[in-house]
């Protein structure tokens, strides 16, 4: 009797601390829906600069998203399917992006496109990354790649290299088996990479800002726009601009949860 | 057929020690080993998914050791049938043969004739995690016998499956031993499996063959104390069985007859454990037994047992603990009384 008492406590206590947060966050987030009336935010959803951030945002996170995977793909299936030498070097340096402040990365980002002698050539032949929405879809790719990467990765991992061997003994080269074999059996995970990079790509702030500046509708995406307008005190086209935001890490988390399956995030 | 020789593959976890086989057109050869003892990457070593590392695995005359694995005559069934997940049933089996472009005619025909000779005229639509595992099984064979490959390597293809799917995929395999001129090489660690499924049977252990002979041979006159152990010492008697009342009347091919509780009908090998077969020196009389009058030709210790082997117009050998041999007083060329029960006899 006395035990079951005391696991009771425990577990009055432990569902304490989680309502506790659970209550936190829902504030938070109620917090910026609810700040205006929804014909206010109908008005500034519709107005110039937000109309610009949101297309500006699809688009970058749209490119950034293609990049990832054109990378993701092949690196998640070497590292997953392949021995050779330097690969946990290899696999720790991918992850590098994800430890590292947003906004440093930004600022080695501004010096490897603006000082190096490569990044110098790049600009001459017009891809300037440097202040341009170019410079955007390069930012939110180098802060997402690893997380594509890791979702391939492990996506790779849960399936079955047998399939890719009976695929060659049917006639397969590799190319061909990994195109009509691993890949449309990798199915969820691509989904759920390019979601999270995507999702991402759309919130992507620190490293923007340092690579492509804030300038108003010109590098102005949704975060932009959120911490211009709270700069300039338009608190209202900030909150306009951060309701999206919601939706589409609320859009994001749906597609994760029903595709994510064991993907392995972190 | 298949002639493999000195071959080496190291996988680190799994390897190849110098493989010395040989298989004959037409041939059901089976490779009975242990877990561990290197089965399936031996198999994936001759479709070529593993390279070789030392040695040369020839196929018809053609030295086939270097060339990759499309473009060997030669396909695999793994264990666990490794079905696409993403394709249908129709479009797994015509997988390989869209993949190597055969015209329409040519691939609608052949998909039909194992469609036809495996019954799966009913799944065509399905995907595979619908099916059952014999429903897997006789696809993966589909899939893998349009390809009209010379060999078909078979991993496992019985063991992972409930009884009467294990009895339906073993008549299909003969089946289609029989009605196609593919040569068959499978792997199985179930000595019943290998006893009943190949014309031949090699031994393998720690990446070795260690014996290969007719299946009776092998079991009979096991080369050394791994096979020995591994396989059980059965008496296997070949002969000819019929029903009557339930009972099998099994007669030997050098004479004598034996009942077992069977259905089996028509040729057979008879199986019985030495170890289920009682001795007396004095006549045991009892109905619903087998019973024998023989001879000892010799006795020999195992690790806890003593095996006699008895010449009783067959050559029979029979286990018995160190206890009741030293109990019986048993000498080389005592006559013997043999019983053992109906039930005891397993035809296969």
């Amino acid at each position: 009797m006395g035990k079951n008492m005391d696991s009771n406590r425990f577990k009055a206590a432990t569902g304490f601390f989680l309502v506790l947060i659970v209550a936190f966050i829902i504030s938070v987030v109620a917090c910026v829906v609810t700040h205006t009336t929804p014909q206010a935010l109908i008005n500034n959803l519709t107005s110039a600069e937000i109309l610009f951030a949101i297309r500006l945002s699809l688009i970058t996170a749209t490119a950034s998203t293609v990049l990832c995977m054109i990378i993701a793909i092949p690196a998640g299936y070497a590292l997953s399917r392949y021995d050779f030498p330097g690969k946990s070097i290899a696999n720790t340096v991918v992850n590098i992006p994800l430890a590292l402040p947003p906004l440093v990365a930004g600022v080695g980002l501004l010096l490897f496109f603006g000082q190096t002698a490569l990044g110098k050539g790049l600009t001459s032949i017009g891809l300037d990354f440097v202040f341009t929405p170019l410079g955007i879809v390069i930012a939110q790719f180098f802060i997402n790649v690893p997380f594509a990467i890791r979702i391939m990765r492990s996506t790779f991992d849960s399936i079955n290299p047998r399939y890719e061997h009976v695929a060659k003994t049917l006639g397969c080269n590799e190319t061909n088996a990994f195109w009509k074999v691993t890949l449309p059996m990798s199915k969820n995970g691509l989904l759920a990479s390019s979601a999270i990079s995507w999702a991402k790509g759309m919130g992507e702030f620190g490293a923007v800002l340092m690579l492509a500046g804030a300038t108003r509708m010109k590098t102005e995406t949704l975060p932009l726009a959120v911490y211009l307008n709270m700069s300039s005190g338009d608190l209202e086209l900030a909150i306009a601009a951060a309701t999206i935001l919601i939706i589409v890490s609320f859009s994001a988390l749906y597609v994760l949860e029903k595709y994510g399956g064991d993907a392995n995030i972190y | 057929m298949l002639d493999i020789r000195n071959l080496y593959t190291d996988l680190g976890e799994f390897s190849l020690e110098g493989i010395d086989l040989h298989v004959n057109e037409d041939e059901y050869f089976v490779i009975l080993g242990p877990t561990g003892a290197g089965k399936t990457i031996l198999l994936e070593t001759i479709a070529g998914i593993y390279p070789a590392e030392q040695g040369k695995i020839i196929l018809r005359d053609k030295e086939i050791t270097e060339i990759p694995p499309k473009d060997r005559p030669v396909n695999m069934v793994y264990q666990d049938y490794m079905l696409f997940p993403h394709l249908t049933v129709e479009e797994n089996i015509r997988f390989g043969l869209e993949v190597e472009e055969f015209s329409e005619d040519v691939i609608s025909k052949r998909v039909s004739k194992f469609v036809d000779l495996l019954d799966l005229e009913n799944l065509l639509h399905r995907y595979s995690r619908t099916l059952s595992g014999g429903e897997r099984q006789r696809v993966a064979l589909a899939r893998s016998l349009v390809m009209d490959p010379d060999l078909l390597l078979l991993d496992e293809p019985i063991s992972a499956l409930d009884v009467p799917s294990q009895e339906r995929i073993m008549k299909e395999l003969k089946e289609i031993h029989r009605e196609t001129d593919v040569t068959i090489l499978q792997v199985t660690h179930s000595r019943e499996k290998a006893i009943r499924m190949g014309d031949r049977v090699g031994v393998m252990r720690e990446g070795k063959i260690v014996q290969t002979g007719d299946s009776s041979e092998v079991f009979k006159k096991p080369d050394s104390e791994f096979i020995a152990n591994f396989i059980g010492t059965d008496n296997i008697f070949e002969g000819n069985s019929k029903l009557d009342d339930g009972i099998a009347h099994v007669q030997l091919q050098n004479g004598g007859e034996i009942v077992s509780v069977s259905d089996k009908e028509g040729h057979v090998k008879a199986c019985i454990r030495p170890e289920e077969i009682m001795i007396s020196k004095t006549p045991i009389d009892s109905s619903g037994r087998n019973t024998m009058k023989g001879e000892i030709v010799n006795i020999s210790e195992r690790e806890s047992t003593i095996q006699l082997d008895i010449d009783a117009g067959i050559e029979i050998a029979v286990k018995i603990t160190k206890k009741s041999y030293s109990d019986m007083d048993l000498n080389k060329g005592d006559e013997l009384y043999l019983s053992f029960k109906a039930t005891a006899v397993h035809l296969i």
